[in-house]
């Protein structure tokens, strides 16, 4: 958009003048507040708005991809029967990498946007108060939105109230196996097989006898249905030519 | 012999004391009261009424609790915010200047290792002395402190003594924001010291006095605003400049030099240098008030008596004040090399019409 030269004719000028003094005074009687009076007034979100993250321990199999994934370094592994995560909200900046890479829904989202913590130290939010969902307190009296457009920005004031019954909000897994692409590259090292925390990734013997003949089928991967699809020997692969694919 | 000499005190205080019919049976009680009617006698005696109460200290002080309140919750909702409104919440935040002051009064004045010391807390106090003594001299009908006709020569001249005393603040801060704050506060001195005085005099041409009892007089018909609209003007914008608000708040200008004479200040000192500001105005509206708007000329109430031209005067004031707080939020900050032009240019040659109005006027009234 190019900016347009002002008129600086006195005719133009008395005319900003009048129009500042009665936009003014306009405000003065009846302002268009925009700011919102927060414990009073709760600003209605948007669904898809990130918020606190829950942890449904049952199905958390501790592939460690959300640890692994988190660009501020916010989850920390800490060993119970298992290796599940928690969350440093210190750090977190709602991202939810981390539960778009679970593997198994085990991380969702909720619809709790403003939490309170009492010191820096409750903010570094452990497993078992991931494990249950907060309530929210209500204060508000009234909800408002903003309602915004290219030349226009207000605030919508309404009486009814929301629901503020804190739910999860389930992310759509689809079923994932990895795969191996090129199993002629594979170098034998196995370190597949030891990452895998399911057993699911099964070496068959191979040997080549003194006379040339090859016992066994060879070095070939073979993935079992106990695969979840964690990812974790894509990632730890030397050659590379393991991938993830979707299943029905 | 004591009791003479408080029989001669209630004689002069009464001779000369406010006759206010509203709450006449309450002082005629009070007086049959040894000890208090003396104190009565001194609150109803006119010079001190006029000095200490009305329109002096104590609706000086209401006015500062109110207007620093005011500007802000007004400022807020042009600017679409909430303003001051957790202090007293049911009244809107309304006593929250009373907050900040019983803070400043708290709170640690800290004078830095470079100031000059002696003058860095006198000055403050002694920036109180051109700002409030002419209070003395400005009358609010039979309530006046000091009667004079040079009234208004001596409001002016106590009213350019102010600046001297800023620039003093900034040197005694010895800082660099304060330095430049000091330098902006002289060069502004000088741009608006000229055409105020010019507006003034053009009046006191209109008016053949320099006694407000005169003018206010002449103002029973039209006020001087339409006798003489381009003094009007050129007083108003003058009076922006003065007190430093926000087309011209170039001395105390927050966001480049961060409140510039007094940056160094905290605590009470600060408290005391804030208000100088706001107290100036107050004493260019009051004048303001008696040379354009008709003083203390209003509808007169029976029941009130002599209360009523202070009443009125107060109340002009206090709309005057109140319409220039908007104008805050309207402009934004000139530069003071456009201020200097404009006022080199426009202003002077303003006021000079207005001084031809002024004498014309005066000429044929």
């Amino acid at each position: 958009m190019k900016v347009e030269k002002i008129s600086r004719s006195p005719i133009a000028e008395l005319k900003r003048h009048v129009d500042v003094i009665q936009e003014a005074f306009k405000q003065a009687l009846i302002p268009d507040r925009i700011t919102i009076e927060y414990p009073r007034e709760r600003r209605k979100y948007p669904d898809n708005l990130r918020g606190f993250i829950v942890l449904d321990k049952s199905k958390c199999i501790s592939c460690f991809r959300c640890a692994q994934i988190c660009p501020a370094n916010a989850i920390q592994m800490g060993f119970y029967d298992n290796f599940y995560p928690s969350v440093d909200y210190t750090k977190c900046i709602f991202c939810h990498f981390c539960v778009e890479s679970c593997p198994t829904g085990a991380l969702s989202g909720s619809n709790l946007h403003d939490m309170a913590f009492k010191s820096l130290e409750d903010m570094k939010v452990k497993t078992t108060q991931m494990m249950r969902l907060p309530t929210i307190i209500r204060e508000d009296k009234q909800t408002v939105e903003y309602f915004v457009t290219k030349r226009e920005w207000r605030l919508v004031r309404r009486k009814e109230l929301e629901d503020l019954s804190v739910l999860r909000i389930i992310p759509k897994i689809k079923p994932k196996r990895a795969f191996c692409e090129e199993p002629e590259s594979c170098l034998g090292c196995r370190q597949c097989m030891e990452v895998c925390p399911h057993d699911a990734i099964v070496m068959e013997r191979c040997e080549v006898t003194l006379e040339g003949e090859v016992v066994g089928k060879g070095c070939i991967l073979k993935v079992t249905e106990k695969c979840v699809g964690c990812g974790l020997c894509v990632r730890q692969c030397p050659m590379k030519i393991l991938t993830l694919k979707e299943v029905e | 012999m004591i009791n003479e000499i408080i029989a001669t005190l209630i004689e002069i205080f009464s001779s000369n004391s406010m006759q206010i019919p509203l709450i006449q049976p309450l002082v005629d009680y009070l007086m049959e009261i040894p000890l208090l009617n003396i104190l009565v006698a001194l609150i109803l005696w006119r010079p001190f009424f006029a000095v200490v109460i009305m329109p002096g200290l104590i609706v000086l002080m209401l006015y500062l609790l109110y207007i620093v309140w005011f500007e802000r919750k007004l400022t807020a909702r042009i600017q679409w915010r909430v303003g001051p409104l957790e202090v007293a919440r049911p009244i809107r935040g309304a006593i929250q200047a009373l907050a900040d002051g019983l803070r400043y009064f708290f709170q640690e004045a800290i004078v830095h290792r470079d100031a000059h010391r002696p003058y860095f807390v006198q000055l403050p106090i002694l920036a109180f002395i051109p700002i409030l003594l002419p209070i003395a001299f400005i009358p609010a009908g039979n309530a006046v402190g000091i009667k004079t006709p040079y009234a208004i020569q001596l409001i002016v001249a106590f009213l350019a003594l102010i600046p001297i005393t800023i620039i003093a603040i900034g040197w005694a801060s010895n800082n660099r924001f304060a330095f430049v704050g000091s330098v902006r506060e002289a060069l502004m001195y000088v741009a608006y010291e000229i055409p105020f005085i010019i507006a003034v005099i053009s009046m006191i041409y209109l008016y053949g006095s320099g006694d407000p009892y005169v003018a206010v007089e002449k103002q029973s018909l039209l006020p001087g605003a339409i006798l003489n609209p381009i003094a009007f003007l050129v007083f108003l914008i003058t009076m922006l400049m003065a007190t430093s608000r926000l087309p011209f708040e170039i001395p105390e200008a927050d966001q480049e030099i961060a409140f510039g004479p007094f940056v160094e200040y905290s605590g009470m000192l600060f408290g005391l240098v804030m208000v100088l500001a706001y107290e100036k105005l107050y004493i260019m509206a009051l004048l303001f008030v008696i040379l354009f708007l008709g003083g203390w000329n209003g509808i007169y109430c029976d029941l009130l008596g002599d209360l009523n031209a202070p009443l009125w005067l107060f109340i002009k004031t206090i709309v005057v004040i109140s319409i220039l707080a908007i104008v805050r939020s309207m402009y934004a900050r000139y530069r003071i090399d456009q201020t200097l032009r404009y006022s080199f240019s426009w202003l002077i040659a303003f006021s000079i019409v207005a001084l031809v109005v002024g004498v014309v006027a005066g000429w044929i009234v």
